[in-house]
């Protein structure tokens, strides 16, 4: 009973204390240019603090096999998903790492790639078969991207976040940004499916054995690092197991080093691969605003269905343009972090793009009023103002 | 060759001294009867103009305390930077601390004079620049150590050769189309050169932290400018004459100045808003002009007649260089870095104007979707859509804004007239005529 009560009143408290922080943030950024931006920044760094809420609510250091413990996710979501357990926790979008131990959910990406291998199903770790977590993983990606589109990438993604972190640290430095030419830029837009498809396929050919009964590369499957292929070059993995790391959270040997038989060699010249990669992508991102964002693979796959023919009508979140108020100024195309076209060259109506991260800076930043807003459902919660001038209120 | 044969001055023959002085003395007397005629007018139609406006009264007067200020900045180690169209980066010349002034001109008997040189067909703004050229007859062109002349329209483009042999002449190159990919890369091209010339003269560097304050000044005078529109938007608080000259004198007022004076018209303004003590009847039909900018003194030949006329009717708003598009638009900074500022300052020059001499597979869009939006913002009852002669980029587009607003049910009147008085009593009957249409259907 009284442990009831103290959980009321923590979530109470948590609440009020987000909420109060919301206000605050409103409050004291009276420039209009800057208020939803702080806001999202707000979100984002809670939306982290969510995914990874292991750090903040324990228990710490948790067990190599952490799903067969009380892990925080555990706590946070419960175990169970339509009557089985499901230790990963749900798949959201975003980039919340595998390989961090503190998290809640799990990236839609390593999902995938991981649930190929139908020969966990006997395992302790899963009652569920392979199959109908890849339906469970891949249905939440697709019913997610059709409903919020990539509001994930602009809000939640933890990497996102890093990387408007470093864009907030260069404009404090006063360096300037590169912009990608267009040409490259669709180039990068292109290649995430290709990225996509090795990935899918790589792992195919490491799953063999258990899908097929055949095994094509002798003892892949020992390999850990293999079973998940695009996660070993992601750059996110290192940056979150590092941070965990760098807290005190995690045994880095686990998640950077440890490899069984003929691939530990391997695992660390991809565990180096994969630093260098975070490295490239943290410099580059400094100049580049949202730099990942163009190549990442789960946007790739967001985009894939959130703006995809007939399902558009589903999205929730819209980008909608009045063209008669547009002097087509070309501040929105200047100021969007992805540098996403669609709100400059379209003419009118729906303007969201499948490459647009749903910051809404554009709306924040178009001068003109009422010429762009963000529609949620339908109805028009927030429109481009006269930011010249400030509130009144 | 030309430079052997050629003495003196390229396109203006050599005059008297006498005959210059003259001329000159006579077309200044003249002007200066305008400019206090056209007060007097306005004061007439609004007997109860606000005390603010006196301010842009007085500084409206060339010949009056702005040119005695500049001519002591000047004194004191100041440049003076002309501009003969709104393509010129005003942030620049502000940052480098130097004082921006466009230069152009609406004599009517200094057209006239142009007319000596200049065939009939060219622009009046144009022959009218010239002809004041010839008897150094405006303050503001006479002291510009340099002028930017970006190359608009053909009348602009010869303008600046014929300027050259007088002044230190900068010219601007704006794409023709503004959507094109190469478009804007082209045109920050053209703006860096100006930068840097704008540096060169005045001997200031142009920095991250003076091009912001000129930015935010200027932002603050849009942000004055705006809050005066959207007061027109409503009941009529003042005059379309009075809110075109405040938003003129802006062309060459101290730009804070103007902002604060702006500030404290609006202040007052509101008050009446509040009391309903209006400038007009409000059911007084609210007419949009558009085309050839109307410049001050002569050209607002036009406007006192919508206003004064009867039935009046009473201008709310323009799309004209010469008024809404002064200032209406911001620059947007994102990042207030030197490149990102500088990209700001590129882009509201050329992608933010509605400037006819632009063309594009969808014909200009941005020019019409413009006049369609304040149609309906300022609930417009007719729009004149006014064309000096030989202002053919204006007339050209007539055809197209006459479908669409035939298509929204809006009277269009095109209006085409020249530097000239003579036609005063005929403008009137065709004024009088589209006023009591427009009453008329206001009425039903």
């Amino acid at each position: 009973m009284l442990e009831t009560i103290a959980e009321i009143l923590l979530t109470t408290i948590a609440v009020g204390l987000v909420t109060a922080g919301i206000l605050a943030i409103l409050v004291w950024v009276r420039n209009l240019t800057r208020k939803l931006s702080a806001l999202r920044l707000f979100i984002q760094i809670v939306a982290v603090a969510v995914i990874f809420l292991g750090l903040i609510i324990g228990p710490f250091g948790v067990a190599e096999w952490s799903y067969l413990g009380s892990a925080p996710k555990d706590i946070a979501i419960g175990k169970n998903i339509m009557g089985r357990p499901y230790p990963d926790g749900l798949s959201v979008p975003t980039f919340a790492c595998y390989y961090a131990s503190g998290r809640t959910s799990t990236c839609v990406v390593w999902q995938l790639q991981s649930y190929i291998f139908p020969y966990w199903e006997t395992s302790s770790t899963y009652l569920t078969t392979g199959l109908e977590r890849l339906g469970i993983a891949f249905g939440l990606l697709v019913v997610m991207s059709l409903i919020f589109g990539r509001f994930f990438c602009g809000w939640i993604c933890p990497f996102g976040l890093y990387m408007d972190l470093l864009t907030r640290l260069r404009k404090t430095l006063k360096i300037r940004y590169w912009s990608l030419s267009e040409k490259a830029n669709q180039a990068l837009r292109q290649s995430r499916y290709l990225i996509i498809a090795a990935f899918l396929i790589l792992s195919a050919i490491l799953g063999m054995r258990a899908i097929a009964g055949v095994e094509l590369i002798p003892e892949a499957e020992l390999g850990r690092y293999l079973e998940m292929p695009f996660c070993q070059v992601c750059p996110a993995k290192p940056l979150f197991v590092l941070a965990e790391g760098a807290l005190g959270y995690m045994n880095l040997d686990y998640a950077l080093s440890k490899t069984i038989g003929d691939f530990a060699l391997t695992g660390w010249y991809l565990t180096s691969i994969n630093i260098i990669i975070l490295g490239v992508v943290t410099v580059g991102s400094f100049k580049v605003r949202r730099l990942w964002c163009r190549i990442c693979p789960l946007g790739g796959l967001i985009a894939l269905f959130s703006r995809f023919g007939p399902f558009k009508k589903l999205s929730l979140i819209k980008l909608t343009k009045v063209e008669e108020k547009c002097t087509k100024c070309g501040i929105c195309k200047r100021v969007c972090p992805p540098q996403v076209t669609e709100v400059y060259d379209k003419k009118g109506g729906d303007v969201t793009a499948s490459d647009c991260i749903l910051c809404f800076r554009c709306v924040e930043m178009c001068p003109y009023e009422d010429c762009l807003s963000v529609e949620v459902a339908g109805k028009k919660i927030y429109k481009s103002k006269n930011w010249l001038k400030e509130e009144e209120e | 060759m030309a430079s052997e044969i050629e003495k003196g001055s390229r396109y203006i023959p050599e005059m008297s001294k006498s005959e210059i002085e003259e001329l000159g003395n006579s077309i200044k007397t003249s002007s200066i009867k305008v400019m206090e005629q056209n007060i007097e007018k306005m004061k007439k139609t609004w007997p109860n103009r606000p005390e603010a406006m006196e301010y842009f009264d007085e500084i409206s007067n060339f010949f009056g305390r702005r040119e005695k200020e500049i001519r002591e900045q000047k004194e004191a180690g100041k440049k003076l930077i002309g501009y003969s169209c709104m393509f010129a980066p005003i942030e620049f010349i502000l940052a480098a601390d130097a004082i921006p002034v466009r230069v152009g001109s609406g004599w009517y008997d200094a057209a006239k004079l142009g007319d000596r040189i200049m065939p009939v067909e060219v622009c009046p703004v144009i022959r009218s620049t010239v002809g004041a050229k010839m008897v150094s007859l405006s303050p503001y062109l006479e002291l510009s150590d340099a002028i930017i002349s970006p190359l608009t329209c053909d009348g602009r483009t010869k303008l600046s050769e014929i300027l050259s042999d007088f002044k230190p002449i900068w010219y601007m190159t704006p794409p023709r189309v503004k959507d094109d990919p190469q478009s804007l890369s082209l045109w920050k091209e053209e703006m860096q050169v100006i930068k840097g010339k704008i540096e060169e003269l005045t001997g200031n560097k142009i920095t991250k932290d003076n091009l912001r304050s000129s930015i935010e000044k200027m932002q603050q005078a849009t942000k004055a400018f705006r809050r005066l529109q959207d007061l027109r938007k409503g009941p009529p608080v003042i005059t379309g004459r009075d809110a075109m000259l405040v938003n003129q004198t802006s062309l060459w007022d101290n730009i804070e100045r103007w902002t604060q004076k702006t500030n404290e018209l609006c202040d007052e303004l509101e008050k009446r808003v509040e009391q309903k003590d209006y400038a007009c009847p409000p059911d007084t039909s609210r007419v949009m002009v558009t085309g050839t900018p109307m410049l001050w003194p002569d050209s607002w030949k036009v406007p006192n007649l919508i206003e004064e006329s009867n039935p009046k009717g009473l201008l709310v708003v323009d799309e004209q260089c010469s008024g809404d598009r002064i200032l209406y638009d911001p620059v947007g900074v994102d990042e207030w870095t030197m490149s990102d500022m500088f990209d700001a300052v590129s882009e509201r020059y050329l992608m933010a104007s509605t400037c006819p001499c632009f063309t594009s597979e969808q014909g200009n869009e941005d020019r019409v979707n413009w006049i369609m939006n304040r149609i309906k913002e300022y609930k417009v009852d007719g729009v004149i859509y006014y064309v000096v002669r030989g202002c053919i980029l204006y007339a050209m587009e007539y055809a197209r804004i006459k479908r669409i607003l035939d298509q929204m049910g809006i009277p269009v009147y095109y209006l085409d007239t020249e530097y000239t008085r003579e036609d005063v009593g005929q403008m009137k009957t065709r004024i009088e005529a589209f006023l009591e249409m427009l009453e008329a259907r206001i009425d039903i």
